[in-house]
């Protein structure tokens, strides 16, 4: 806020700054402003090429492109996203309806109510979570989650929960399913520990306060440490939204690769970025090429607008929040 | 910044590499010591192995990224060859400016499934075009029943696996099931990738051998060095004269044998062979080395390739590559000497 800058002591150190000429500054003024710069001319040579690469799709398609569910790169040379818009939405908003609650279960656990020394250890392994490559926890997905899915989740979800058109069909360990539990485990690590972060960023006096007032420890987290941390939450979820949008390589290796919407979550898919992910390599035709390149755009376009809603619902809730400092 | 740039980011450097290095050849000449890089199929990847430790004139580097990529890198000028095992498309040709593929080996894509039989599963393309069209649903189906006289057949459901990936050997399996079916032929059709209509995709061998090994039902398609090297089981396919044949070398020799020219482009496909070979396996493939017409390494690329040809296709039995027929060898080398510096 540029309130900062106007007080005496700032305005102070500014004048100071000038008063003063210093070589090292100067060249640190420099070397900041060329990397800021080649970030931003990065990202515009990016999103020129991609869009660029795309021109014959879009060309040929237009905005139908978006609606259309047929993907045929032999003879017939169709192409179209509406199965992979559906299955990015399914899978992302599947990993973070499970991964949201777990995450802030996690931190909360992390911040609030396990014993001190266990603090370290669960919050360093929750992060190690993180750092497995993704195409490691695809194999993983592949070779034992796959078959766990497949032989005993699916069929206990399927007897219990069968009368939802979600859980009908025939398990199998390539599917919707599977892509959504790798995702949850890729998106946990980040929501949980940015949660953990805001949780312990709560004044202590507050938490002290409510419980001094004869709260209970949950009536403290639900009225204190949740709303204090409310619109932190959401950037984080936002952030794991993201990372479920673009993650590749481990959905490609778990979700079947299938154009088609459908309801069964057991039923192979495919998504935007592991369709990118399988096809861009070898593509035979310009239009293909092209295609995959539309949907690459799709996906910044996406990412662009993720990141400013993000922004706006941080902006929006951190203005209704009333000021505790 | 967070990981959901990092695809479009991938495509786009991608994209930026392959415009610019197409527009300039890449590569220095390198007289002494010739390292000669090489990049695509994974299907002929474990003869090229053998190639690598027993030719000496050079230095062989290969990496088995798969036909598409191999077409991708040869088209940047990044590698000094490409290799791929289903023939350059129109629009590949064009982009890869000045390229020619030579038929280098031979081998065949074998059927894996995951049953458990008494004897050896045995089918026809028919009904495999029939599994993967997603109209045989069912191990017990009348239409499998009818070959498989004497063996049980569960009623577990079938699935079928395809790669999801661009890949060769997806190339070779159309194209066999599109000279066996003409619903296939006229829906599907050949390529590096389908419109699959049923069953679950996978990436790379390595994904469908692991889908086949880990679904009760499966059926998929890998090449058939993959399936040995990995103990899956794979059917017996019956050929034009109603034999059932698996993918040993006799089978492939007798697929290529039906060879009777070579056109100028050198693309060979040798699936469904007619009846007159008793004993061909229907699903063969050539698999092809691409080269720049001009290149700074055109004599050494030009040794490699011809002894490639002729004294290295004695490494390619044992891993069920057969010697590729005079006919082919004739066409090849004579492509081979159009590559100058």
């Amino acid at each position: 806020m540029t309130a900062v800058a106007e007080t005496p002591a700032a305005r102070a150190a500014e004048l100071r700054r000038r008063g003063r000429f210093n070589p090292g500054d100067t060249a640190l003024h420099g070397v900041t402003l060329t990397a800021a710069a080649a970030a931003v001319a990065l990202l515009g040579l990016i999103a020129w090429k991609v869009v660029d690469q795309a021109r014959p799709a879009i060309h040929r398609f237009g905005l139908h492109f978006l609606v259309a569910n047929d993907w045929d790169p032999g003879a017939r040379q169709v192409f179209g996203a509406a199965a992979f818009l559906f299955g990015t939405a399914v899978t992302s908003l599947g990993a973070l309806l499970i991964a949201g609650p777990l995450s802030i279960a996690i931190a909360l656990f992390l911040t609030e109510l396990a014993p001190r020394w266990l603090r370290g250890p669960i919050g360093a392994l929750v992060e190690m979570l993180a750092a497995v490559p993704s195409v490691v926890v695809g194999l993983w997905g592949i070779l034992v989650m796959g078959p766990f899915v497949a032989n005993h989740l699916e069929p206990w979800l399927k007897h219990t929960f069968g009368f939802l058109p979600l859980f009908r069909g025939d398990p199998s360990i390539f599917g919707l399913l599977p892509a959504i539990l790798v995702l949850t485990i890729m998106i946990t690590p980040i929501v949980s520990s940015v949660s953990r972060e805001l949780f312990l960023g709560v004044p202590r006096e507050l938490k002290e306060g409510a419980l001094a007032l004869g709260t209970t420890r949950w009536e403290m987290i639900r009225g204190v440490v949740l709303p204090y941390a409310r619109s932190g939450i959401a950037a984080a979820l936002i952030l794991g939204l993201g990372r479920a949008v673009g993650e590749a390589i481990a959905v490609t290796q778990v979700i079947g690769g299938n154009v088609a919407i459908h309801w069964s979550l057991f039923q192979p898919g495919d998504t935007l970025a592991s369709r990118i992910a399988s096809q861009y390599q070898g593509a035979t035709t310009k239009l293909q090429v092209g295609s995959i390149a539309y949907l690459a755009t799709i996906l910044l376009v996406f990412s662009l607008v993720a990141n400013i809603a993000a922004q706006a619902i941080v902006r929006k809730v951190a203005r209704r929040q009333p000021v505790i400092r | 910044m967070t990981r959901r740039g990092v695809i479009p980011v991938l495509a786009a450097v991608a994209a930026v590499a392959a415009a610019t290095a197409a527009t300039s050849l890449a590569g220095t000449s390198r007289v002494s010591a010739p390292t000669l890089k090489g990049a695509g199929s994974s299907f002929v990847a474990p003869l090229v192995a053998q190639w690598q430790a027993n030719y000496k004139s050079a230095n062989v580097e290969y990496n088995p990224i798969g036909s598409g990529g191999g077409i991708a890198a040869i088209t940047a000028r990044n590698v000094d060859f490409g290799a791929s095992d289903a023939p350059l498309s129109k629009d590949e040709f064009a982009a890869c400016k000045g390229c020619v593929q030579i038929p280098w080996a031979l081998s065949a894509t074998s059927i894996p499934y995951n049953l458990d039989l008494k004897g050896r599963l045995k089918l026809n393309g028919k009904v495999l075009a029939g599994i993967y069209l997603g109209q045989i649903k069912t191990w017990n189906d009348r239409r499998i029943k009818a070959l498989n006289k004497g063996l049980s057949l569960p009623s577990t459901k079938i699935t079928p696996v395809y790669r999801s990936d661009n890949s060769g050997t997806s190339y070779n399996f159309t194209d066999y099931l599109s000279s066996v079916n003409s619903t296939w032929k006229k829906r599907i059709g050949v390529g590096t990738n389908a419109k699959w209509p049923a069953g679950i995709g996978a990436p790379k061998s390595n994904g469908v051998a692991a889908a086949v090994s880990q679904t009760k039902g499966a059926i998929g398609y890998v090449d058939v060095a993959y399936a040995i090297k990995n103990h899956l089981p794979f059917a017996a396919i019956q050929n034009a004269a109603g034999r059932f044949i698996l993918p040993g070398n006799v089978g492939i020799r007798a697929a290529a044998a039906t060879v009777k020219k070579v056109p100028s482009s050198n693309e060979v496909s040798i699936v469904n062979p007619p009846r007159s070979q008793r004993s061909a396996y229907p699903i063969c493939t050539f698999t092809y080395v691409i080269l720049p017409l001009k290149t700074s390494k055109a004599s050494d690329l030009r040794r490699f390739v011809f002894w490639a040809l002729t004294g290295g296709q004695q490494y390619g039995p044992k891993l069920r590559f057969v010697p590729i027929p005079n006919k082919v060898l004739g066409a090849s080398e004579k492509t081979l000497k159009r590559v100058h510096s």
